[in-house]
């Protein structure tokens, strides 16, 4: 029984893949690059909002820093590639890996004072590494200190970047999604609801909040590596902490703890400002009275964000829209 | 042997002693009661002995470790668990999973095997979640399992609280005020739950209680505090007439 199930899921994946790639080739030939690229910054959008909310979501831990790890992950990459690899597009994904690695132990240095306390004490501390890592690319010169890190190697069509792009977004799903429905995800909920019960049931709340920061940061830095090769430019203020609260809306706004809802959150936000472009700008730019609007919008109709914490099956079952 | 042993324990919050030289010893088997009237530092001996204090003076011996200054989740892991004075269930969890999140503590799991859905994973979730379900069976909350745990009535999520400290397969019970808020008949099935856990799980209880009635009709022995520190111990009916427990409860008579 168990094995059919398996089995299944994973033609089901594979049904999925076969079809994001029709997709991406339809796209490659039928729209022009501004689709292109509005469509790659969603999967970095969704990569990024999927990280904060796994450390934000589902251990209630909140980081205002995510744009300072995405900043280290973005640079690690852009530096090996460059410097290490000689510029060639198929070494991408290996120095992508890389960044990851790096940020999940810039990431582990930032748990080690950071959970010694209870409360919001994370979200101080990553408020400050942001702070610190910006300023630190702002003054390092080799890198292009404030002008920015030019001519980043790309992938040599959108096909390709595409392809990456899904393939990465897919990844940091399916594992975040798998660690949250594991007994992992149920120890972060526990301590999450009660953290003073978690512990008396013999759950080491300091290393499991640590675990989930560091995995949180890993992604992080994927979704930064990603950044990186996709424009082809970096500079300390793509990182700015406006980027941080910006995650932060998409990870509140999909549902805290609900996967499906951070990739559809920021699937919304950022196709929004883009269609917003077409109301008239003339006097006053009514794109940016509009889009806030909608945002409190959203916050006074659904304060649980769209999903809450369930994701986008239960939620539909909940709603009894789809059968079960 | 003792099972737990504390020894001259003291414990100071700014200039007030809560807990002031409280030593006592606790056998294996024995249903132990502490009790005194409010603020006596009855929870804080609890919070002491469950580790979310450490206490300033004196040790905490528990099965040949001395457990004064380790963290809570290993004292539970050496064998303690307890319960709240105001219930501390995971409220937006089910009650199985309240009962899982405690009893996967002390499974083996890897990574590896929860990421790619492996055979291994899903038997180790069949196997917490019968045994789970075992447990709410004996305790009759089988019925609720996929009710959240604030739906629950009052009681039943009194005995769930129970039920997810014995899943950590304890050798020390302690219920902090189990028959608080419960009405008489409530507090009578309360009775006959304690004994009955405690030999079905061959435990030793350790249990503070304000109600006289539950207290002298279950426990075996009575330490009482009052301002924090050791006024009597014996058995239930020694406590009863000791002059100094009358006058910590109902004041100096007046001659």
């Amino acid at each position: 029984m168990i094995r059919m199930i398996q089995i299944s899921r994973w033609t089901q994946a594979l049904i999925f893949l076969i079809g994001f790639l029709i997709l991406g080739i339809a796209l490659h030939f039928f729209l022009n690059s501004y689709i292109h690229a509005i469509l790659i910054s969603f999967m970095i959008n969704a990569i990024m909002a999927l990280s904060l909310n796994f450390i934000t979501g589902l251990a209630d831990q909140f980081s205002l820093g995510h744009a300072g790890l995405m900043a280290v992950g973005a640079y690690t990459s852009a530096l090996l590639s460059k410097e290490l690899l000689s510029d060639h597009w198929f070494f991408i994904p290996l120095t992508v890996l890389a960044a990851g690695l790096v940020t999940s132990f810039v990431g582990y240095l930032v748990s080690l004072p950071s959970f010694k306390l209870k409360g919001d004490y994370l979200a101080i501390v990553t408020l400050g590494m942001a702070e610190i890592v910006r300023v630190l690319i702002l003054n390092w010169n080799s890198v292009g200190g404030p002008r920015g890190y030019n001519a980043i190697i790309k992938f040599p069509n959108f096909l390709l970047s595409y392809s990456f792009s899904v393939f990465v977004l897919v990844v940091t799903f399916v594992v975040l999604f798998r660690l949250k429905k594991s007994w992992y995800g149920r120890n972060l909920w526990a301590l999450n609801e009660d953290d003073i019960a978690a512990e008396v049931m013999g759950l080491d709340l300091v290393q499991s909040k640590r675990n989930a920061f560091i995995i949180s940061s890993f992604f992080a830095g994927i979704g930064g590596g990603v950044y990186a090769h996709h424009l082809g430019y970096i500079s300390p203020g793509s990182f700015s902490f406006l980027i941080s609260v910006q995650i932060l809306i998409m990870a509140v706004l999909g549902g805290l703890g609900s996967m499906s809802g951070s990739v559809i959150a920021a699937f919304i936000l950022t196709i929004l400002p883009e269609v917003l472009r077409s109301l008239p700008t003339g006097s006053v730019d009514v794109r940016m009275i509009v889009y806030p609007i909608i945002l409190i919008l959203m916050m006074i109709l659904r304060p649980q964000g769209l999903l809450g914490r369930m994701e986008l099956l239960e939620f539909l079952r909940s709603k009894n829209w789809i059968r079960s | 042997m003792n099972l737990i042993e504390v020894k001259n324990l003291s414990i100071q919050f700014g200039g007030l002693t809560a807990v002031d030289n409280v030593s006592f010893a606790i056998k294996p088997n024995e249903i132990f009661g502490l009790i005194g009237p409010n603020g006596a530092g009855k929870t804080t001996v609890f919070n002491m002995l469950s580790g979310f204090y450490q206490a300033d003076h004196g040790e905490i011996i528990f099965n040949g470790n001395t457990i004064t200054d380790l963290k809570p989740h290993t004292i539970n892991r050496l064998g303690i668990a307890r319960t709240f004075q105001n219930i501390r269930l995971f409220k937006g969890l089910s009650v199985v999973e309240n009962v899982i999140v405690a009893l996967q503590q002390r499974e083996k799991h890897t990574w590896l095997d929860s990421l790619l859905e492996t055979k291994k994973f899903y038997q180790t979730e069949k196997i917490l979640f019968e045994h789970s379900i075992a447990l709410l069976k004996i305790f009759e909350l089988d019925r609720y399992k996929n009710h959240l745990a604030n739906a629950l009535p009052y009681g039943a999520q009194r005995k769930l609280e129970i039920v997810r400290a014995l899943a950590t397969q304890p050798k020390l019970l302690m219920l902090d005020e189990p028959a608080a808020g419960m009405n008489h008949s409530e507090k009578a099935e309360l009775n006959d739950l304690v004994r009955f856990i405690k030999n079905k799980f061959q435990l030793t209880i350790l249990i503070i209680e304000h109600d006289m009635k539950v207290i002298m009709n279950i426990c075996d022995r009575i330490v009482v505090l009052h301002r924090g520190q050791k006024i009597a111990e014996g058995v239930p009916l020694d406590i009863k007439a000791s002059p100094p427990v009358i006058e910590a409860y109902l004041g100096k008579r007046i001659t």
